[in-house]
C-alpha cells in the first residue's frame, strides 16, 4: 500500500467508528491538504486553517501552561470543527454536526492521529 | 498611554519572524510548524507572530502574519486596529517582489495605516537595493530602507522610523 492509501484505510476506519463524522481533512503541519474528503474547492483553506488552528493552540497551551496540547475544537451553532496534532509534520482535522459524541470522537481521532504521525 | 500596534508583513521568507524574535527574544510569541515545501528554509509561520516592546515612550504591540497567500485569511484579523505597517521583502528574491505588490496593496487599501519597507537579505547574493525596490513598488525611496532583520539594532531601527511615522513625529 502507498501512504496515501494507508492514509485513506486510516479515514475509512475512523469514519466507520464515527460515523456522524461529516469531513475529514489529513493536513501537513504548514497546511497543504494531503488526504480528505471536503469538497476540492474548500479543501485548501480548510487544510490552511486547520493548520492555523493547531499552530495557534499549541502556542496557548504553552504559553498557559496547559501541558501537552490534545486538540482545539470550534464549536458554532451548528456543528464541531476539532483540530488534533499528528506529529510535527500533521494536521488531523473533523467537522462535526451538533449533538456528535465528543467525548467518542475524542477517543476515535486521537488514536488515529497517532497511527498518522507514523505515517507521515 | 495607549499601546501601538505594529503590524508586520511581507511574502515568506522576508524575515518577519527573524525580526520578531531578534526584537522581542525570548518573548517572542510565535507560531511556527515544519515547511512542507521547499522555501529555502525549515519552519514558517502558521498563524501569527506576537510581542511588544518599548519604542521611546510608546508601548508597541508587534504582530506579525504567516506570509503564504494561504493563511490570508489571518492578515485581516491581525491587521484590525494596526497603526503602523512594517513591510518586509527579501532583496534576493526579487521573483516574490509582484507578489510582495499585491500584498501591500492588500493591506494599504483596506488599512491605510502609515507604513515603511525593510528590504532584507542584501547580503546575499545580487539583491535588490532599497532604491531598485522603491522603484518596482512605485514608493518614494524615504519609505524603502535595507535591514537585516536578525540584527537587533536595524530591527529596532526599523520598527522606530515607523513609530515616528505613526506617531506624526519626523
Amino acid at each position: 500500500m502507498t501512504r496515501q492509501e494507508e492514509i485513506q484505510t486510516l479515514i475509512r476506519s475512523l469514519r466507520q467508528a464515527v460515523p456522524e463524522v461529516s469531513g475529514v481533512m489529513v493536513a501537513s503541519a504548514d497546511g497543504l491538504p494531503m488526504v480528505h474528503d471536503f469538497p476540492e474547492g474548500e479543501a485548501a483553506r480548510i487544510a490552511a486553517m486547520a493548520a492555523t488552528s493547531l499552530g495557534l493552540g499549541k502556542r496557548i497551551a504553552t504559553t498557559l501552561r496547559l501541558g501537552e496540547f490534545q486538540e482545539t475544537v470550534i464549536r458554532g451553532q451548528n456543528g464541531y470543527f476539532v483540530v488534533y496534532e499528528a506529529g510535527e509534520k500533521g494536521v488531523l482535522a473533523l467537522a462535526l454536526p451538533t449533538g456528535a459524541n465528543l467525548g467518542l470522537v475524542h477517543l476515535e481521532a486521537r488514536e488515529a492521529a497517532r497511527h498518522l504521525k507514523d505515517l507521515l | 498611554m495607549e499601546p501601538l500596534k505594529v503590524l508586520v508583513a511581507g511574502p515568506v521568507g522576508a524575515g518577519k519572524t527573524a525580526l520578531a524574535k531578534s526584537l522581542l527574544g525570548e518573548e517572542a510569541l510565535t507560531t511556527e510548524a515544519k515547511a512542507s515545501e521547499d522555501l529555502g528554509k525549515e519552519t514558517t509561520t502558521v498563524a501569527l507572530d506576537f510581542g511588544t516592546l518599548a519604542v521611546g515612550p510608546y508601548r508597541v504591540h508587534l504582530f506579525g502574519v504567516p506570509g503564504q497567500e494561504r493563511f490570508d485569511f489571518m492578515w485581516d484579523v491581525l491587521a484590525e486596529g494596526a497603526l503602523g505597517l512594517l513591510f518586509l521583502v527579501a532583496g534576493d528574491r526579487p521573483h516574490h517582489l509582484p507578489e510582495a505588490r499585491r500584498m501591500l496593496d492588500y493591506f494599504l487599501s483596506r488599512h491605510p495605516v502609515p507604513y515603511l519597507v525593510g528590504v532584507t537579505r542584501l547580503d546575499l547574493g545580487r539583491a535588490w537595493t532599497p532604491g531598485e525596490v522603491a522603484l518596482y513598488l512605485r514608493l518614494p525611496e524615504e519609505r524603502v530602507m535595507g535591514l537585516d532583520a536578525r540584527k537587533r539594532e536595524e530591527a529596532f531601527r526599523a520598527l522606530a522610523r515607523l513609530v515616528e511615522l505613526a506617531t506624526g513625529g519626523e
